[in-house]
Formats: C-alpha cells, structure tokens, sequence
C-alpha cells in the first residue's frame, strides 16, 4: 500500500474525527423527525415510493435508526456495525432521490430541517452530499487500526497482520 | 458473526427507542396512517392530529351545491399568492401562515355565526383542516372542509376568478 495513504488510512484520530462528524450529522439530521413523526411521514408520503401501510412505520423507525447509529459512532459502542448501518441508510437515501430524480418527480427531501419552505437545494446536491457522507462511512467501517475513545470496540482480528507487515 | 450479533443489538435498541417514544410522545402517530387520498385529505393520524374526517366534502359536486346556496363563505387557506393566481369565485383569502394578522378583518366582515367552508390545494394539503381548527377554537361553529380544494372546483369547470 502506498505510504501516504496508509499513514491516512491508520491514524487514529483522523478515524475519531471522521466518525465524530458521521454520528454527529445522523444525530443532528434525527432531531427534527422524531420531533415530528407525522411531518416526516408526509415527506415520506411524497417520495411516492413506499407503500401506504408502511409509510408511518418507516416515519416511526427511521429516526431512530439514525439517532441510535450515530450515538454508538460517537460514543464507539460497536462503531464498525454502526458505520455499516449509517452506510447502508445512505445507500438507500441516495437510490430513493435517484429514482426520483430519473423520473422527474418533485419531491421534498426532508434529509435534515423537514420544514420544506427553508431549503431548496437541487436533488444532484443532494446526490452528492450523500455520497461525500458516505466516503466518511467508508472510511469509518473499512478502518482497521486500533479506534480512539471507544466504549466498546470489537478488536478487528486481521488488524495486526494488516497493520504490521508493511512497517 | 460477530458483526452480526452487534448490528441485531444496534437494530433492536433503535426499534424498541422509536416505538416507546412514539408511544409516550405527545406528537406521535399511529402504525398506520391515512395515506389514500380517495378516502379523504391524507394524515399520519398523529396524536396532534387537525384532520378531522368529519368536517370533510367529500366531492366536487356537493361543494358547488353548497355554493349555489349562497350561505357559505369560502375561505382560501392557501398562501397569498397561491389566491392572487386564482381562487373559487368569491373566496375570502386566509392564509393560514398569516392568521394571527389577518385574523382581526377576517372577524369583523365575517362573525362567526357565518357558515364557513374552507379549502386549499387539495387531498395532500391540510391547510384547510388547519384553518378549520383555528376557526372552530375562535368560536366559529359551522364549519366544513371542501377537501378537493381549488385545483378540483377548477376541473370540474367551476367559476373561478
């Protein structure tokens, strides 16, 4: 591996920095939908991608989901599954604005303030702001070293082999 | 697999957190909401719920019979300009990001012992339901809402102006 990229890829506090700024933006980006379930499930609605029984279990979990992932990568309570979940939202958020911006249906993203009236920004932006997060995740679940203030990290059995043999 | 094991715990703490929430929280909603738009103005059936399925004209044709009457005032819950672009012939505008400026006129020309029948842009639009509440707390008691809104009186040829 180049060594540039390997100093980048194990030092451990360029991995706090990037999974303190992941959890904080999915914990922030929760606040205003578990304020407001039925807003949220509205939005949700206007996707015109989910079916109606469970447009309001997606508005009750989803949340949740967001809020319970990024306080474990903030506090690093299993922050590797924790990464791998926000990954995984944000899979899906970047395929659900595609889809619609493919078929030209006008829509409100609802991503962190659900009052519609406030932002305007275009679904490419919005594309792009999820895939720059989701390079944060990336990086967050493919790190290998040893992970700073974690309440509890599963060590990673490979890490030593990886981290050794070119040092 | 260990990541496995971690994720389910993740997962599981999140589901069991948003449903004790919902359940405790005074804006939560329902497991299902009203998401079918011939069935009336969709709605999360949260807790804080304003659609009141009660208040609702169902369809275009009872509202313009209703209009025919003469004894109801419309009133337009949309924005200003949303009513500058067009509105149901005769429709007082109230916008309901404005009620509380508004609200002093609108009450001097129509006491509420006047029959009031509100409306906005349709099925996904609660706005009407919104003014409907509002007005129902001011003491207003004959109140309907006319769910199909302005874009429905339009199709069905309606005077507009």
């Amino acid at each position: 591996m180049n060594k540039h990229i390997k100093i980048f890829y194990d030092n451990g506090r360029i991995e706090l920095a990037a999974r303190w700024i992941l959890g904080g933006i999915f914990v922030y980006a929760s606040y205003d939908k578990i304020l407001a379930p039925a807003v949220f499930a509205k939005i949700i609605y206007g996707y015109d991608l989910f079916p109606a029984l469970f447009i309001n279990l997606i508005a009750i979990i989803v949340p949740f989901l967001e809020l319970v992932a990024g306080l474990a990568l903030i506090i690093g309570f299993y922050p590797r599954s924790a990464a791998l979940i926000v990954n995984a939202m944000l899979l899906l958020f970047i395929i659900t604005i595609s889809i619609n911006l493919i078929r030209g249906h006008e829509f409100d993203c609802g991503c962190f303030s659900i009052n519609s009236t406030t932002q305007q920004i275009s679904a490419g932006a919005l594309i792009s702001r999820d895939f720059l997060i989701l390079a944060l995740g990336l990086y967050t679940f493919f790190y290998r070293n040893e992970r700073k203030f974690c309440m509890l990290s599963s060590p990673v059995s490979y890490s030593k082999t990886g981290g050794r043999m070119e040092s | 697999m260990k990541i496995i094991k971690e994720i389910s715990i993740l997962l599981g703490a999140s589901i069991i957190a948003a449903f004790a929430v919902n359940y405790f929280s005074p804006t939560g909603i329902a497991v299902i909401g009203q998401w079918d738009t011939a069935k009336g103005v969709i709605t999360a059936n949260g807790k804080n719920d304003i659609v009141l399925n009660d208040l609702e004209i169902g369809n275009v044709t009872s509202a313009k019979k209703l209009y025919d009457s003469r004894r109801f005032v419309f009133v337009d819950a949309r924005s200003r300009d949303d009513y500058d672009e067009g509105h149901i012939k005769g429709a007082v505008s109230l916008p309901v990001g404005q009620f509380d400026e508004k609200l002093e006129t609108f009450l001097e020309q129509y006491p509420p012992e006047k029959p009031i029948i509100t409306y906005c842009s349709g099925r996904t639009c609660e706005d009407s339901h919104k003014l409907a509440q509002l007005l129902l707390q001011l003491g207003y008691t004959e109140i309907s809402v006319f769910i199909d809104g302005f874009p429905g009186w339009e199709a069905e040829g309606h005077p507009i102006e």
